[in-house]
């Protein structure tokens, strides 16, 4: 669904260059749960942003649903974002002077969806999170948890194919982290494609693949299967708590 | 999406009231004053003869000595205006001067009161389409021979006979009896083009008496009386006689044909006084003019009014000067949600919409308020520097220049600040929201 082949990054300012992302290849199949991991810096939020198609790239291919992204406008660009792509913010950024139905209505707007269909669909990512009956609430009078639900209400409401989230439990509790993490995992059960950003250990092991990056690479990836936790564990740089090693692969570059 | 921009646009503007508000009041200043001078310069221009501007023409004659005016003069001398009564060419023509009367009635109760008079002859009122209530005008039996009739307007025949049609009775002017022939409707032609010497932008006169009645009854000129050489006026014979310019002239001539010809009378009747031992300028002539050249000739529009209308829009640009460092700092702070609204859809196209929908929605706001600011601006002008008449009432057409004017200042003022929010990378405050 998602293939990155040498994909690099580099910022470039007048005395230096940065390589945020260093010949980057990942592919993730359709129906996936990938957590990425990695150290500040590593490159995480910079390979989310061009896999969310918010920033370009320096060069390399990048291929979603097998179509060559390289290049596209702005209107395709977004078009694909609103269309195959929801986003979960560690932040929510939920839109405060709009209520809970219009901050989920907002991507549904973009597409062109008459009223009638706006309502139902809005209803129906509320009523799957939970909050349909708080639609007419301001996201300043829910919880931290609620408002993410209500940022996943709104990744939801478009039906996007895959869903990317930047450590969306990073600004909760434990306990709120457990219930949207319980919730991305209904979503990803129901058939969407989760790549999920999280510094947290225990909730990476809850994926079904890990990433790690490490300075613009991906250096390490585990593979867990099952609930119990069964483990296939790639060339390890990083330290990954996993009980049973299966099978060895690496993707490193 | 327009609606659901609007809205957007609405909550933002309620979101940050002063921000909002003063940079409303900045554009409202600007066109305030931009369509105050607008105001005062459209009225000025206006060509109130309409479509009939190419077939009503003033004639002006060169009729001084060499050495002396080296322009043609904006009227003639009575003798002048008395002959060239005698063309056939016009479809209608008519001298004309303005004068006062006192005006009673044979009610007792009435105050005299003293009106400007307009002497002219029975043509005026076809040649300027002034509308009749009741009766119409003298006959060209009273032009030629003289006759005690008057048409009055609407407003006089109120007052002197308490409104109706009293074509038929009697109104005292001078204490002489005059016969009301024919009651007009209030009629004022802005700018006054038939005789712009007596205040373009004055009321026109509300009685009218025939100019053949001059000679006999010695109206006074209430209008400028230009003389290009000494002479020894004693009596109103003397006057008459003179070469004193102090009578305007109108013929109507309807089309390309009749106006050639009426040229051709006037070399005519130039060559004929030069036997005669008048018009002694090698170069002296008669020349026509139709309306628009007649205004400009006369420079009904001062420069000044154009100077004051560039001086306005530039200040009108300061204003949106303003405008665009209050908006960039407003949009800008506003960069996360936008951010927001990237990532989950939105195309720079449809951002920058947004915020122009949002300027244009302030540009409007401040179009309405600057209406208010030009209509009292128009009215302490009016009232504290003796504005002239029309030019003090905010034309109609002023209430849809203004909010389009406005809204597209506020759109050019806005293009930049909504350039650069949409230009943004989002992912930048993704993060940091």
């Amino acid at each position: 669904m998602l293939s990155m082949k040498n994909i690099n990054k580099v910022f470039k300012t007048d005395l230096v260059e940065t390589h945020a992302l260093r010949d980057f290849n990942l592919d993730v199949e359709e129906g996936e749960f990938v957590a990425v991991t990695g150290p500040s810096g590593s490159g995480k939020t910079t390979f989310l942003n061009i896999a969310g198609l918010l920033e370009g790239f320096t060069h390399g291919d990048f291929f979603l649903d097998g179509v060559n992204i390289s290049n596209l406008s702005d209107n395709k660009s977004a078009a694909i974002r609103n269309e195959k792509i929801g986003f979960i913010f560690q932040g929510f950024n939920l839109i405060p002077d709009l209520n809970l139905a219009e901050n989920v209505e907002v991507p549904l707007r973009y597409r062109g969806f008459n009223a009638k269909e706006r309502k139902i669909r809005v209803e129906r990512a509320l009523e799957q999170v939970g909050l349909a009956a708080r639609m007419k609430h301001l996201p300043t009078q829910l919880s931290g948890g609620q408002q993410q639900r209500v940022a996943i209400a709104r990744a939801l409401a478009g039906e996007p194919r895959f869903l990317l989230a930047d450590e969306p439990t990073g600004n909760l509790d434990s306990l709120m982290a457990r219930q949207v993490m319980e919730l991305l995992e209904d979503i990803n059960k129901a058939g969407t494609t989760i790549i999920m950003v999280t510094h947290d250990a225990e909730l990476a092991r809850r994926a079904q693949r890990n990433i790690q990056i490490v300075d613009g690479q991906v250096c390490d990836f585990t593979m867990y299967q099952g609930e119990q936790g069964s483990v296939a564990q790639g060339q390890s740089v990083a330290d990954v708590a996993a009980a049973e090693v299966v099978t060895v692969a690496s993707s490193v570059a | 999406m327009f609606f659901y921009y609007l809205d957007l646009a609405w909550r933002s503007i309620k979101k940050t009231p002063f921000l909002s508000l003063l940079m409303v009041l900045a554009i409202s200043i600007g066109i305030g004053i931009t369509i105050t001078t607008l105001n005062i310069y459209k009225m000025a221009s206006v060509n109130p003869a309409g479509e009939r501007s190419s077939s009503l023409f003033a004639v002006q004659l060169m009729s001084q000595d060499p050495d002396t005016w080296e322009n043609l003069s904006k009227q003639i001398t009575y003798q002048d205006a008395f002959n060239l009564l005698d063309s056939e060419v016009p479809v209608r023509q008519a001298a004309m001067f303005r004068t006062g009367l006192a005006v009673q009635t044979d009610d007792v109760n009435f105050s005299p009161i003293l009106e400007g008079v307009r002497v002219t002859g029975g043509d005026f009122f076809g040649l300027f389409k002034v509308p009749f209530l009741y009766g119409g005008p003298w006959s060209k039996q009273v032009d030629k021979e003289g006759g005690y009739k008057v048409v009055i307007n609407e407003d006089i025949n109120n007052k002197a006979f308490g409104g109706g049609n009293n074509v038929g009775k009697t109104l005292l002017l001078n204490r002489k009896p005059y016969q009301v022939v024919g009651i007009t409707k209030t009629w004022h032609p802005s700018p006054k083009y038939y005789d712009v010497n007596n205040g373009a932008f004055n009321d026109s006169e509300q009685i009218y008496v025939p100019f053949s009645l001059a000679p006999i009854e010695e109206f006074e000129s209430w209008g400028n009386n230009n003389s290009w050489r000494h002479e020894d006026i004693r009596t109103y014979q003397d006057r008459l006689n003179s070469e004193m310019h102090w009578v305007h002239y109108w013929a109507e001539l309807t089309n390309p044909a009749m106006q050639q010809e009426y040229k051709e009378w006037l070399v005519r009747y130039v060559e004929q006084q030069k036997a005669l031992g008048r018009f002694k300028r090698p170069d002296a002539k008669g020349e026509v003019s139709d309306v628009a050249t007649w205004l400009a000739y006369n420079k009904v529009v001062p420069e000044d009014n154009k100077v004051l209308v560039g001086l306005s829009v530039l200040f009108l640009i300061v204003c949106l000067v303003n405008m665009l460092g209050l908006l960039l700092a407003k949009f800008l702070k506003r960069a996360p949600e936008v951010g927001v609204r990237r990532a989950i859809g939105a195309s720079r196209l449809q951002i920058f919409s947004q915020h122009l929908v949002e300027v244009g929605l302030i540009g409007f706001c401040g179009g309405a308020l600057g209406l208010l600011w030009a209509w009292g601006a128009l009215s302490l002008l009016s009232s504290r520097f003796d504005l002239e008449g029309s030019l003090s009432q905010l034309d109609s057409s002023m209430w849809f220049i203004a909010p389009i004017i406005a809204v597209s200042a506020a759109i050019i003022a806005g293009i930049y600040p909504a350039w650069r929010i949409c230009s943004t990378n989002p992912s930048i405050y993704l993060k940091s929201q």
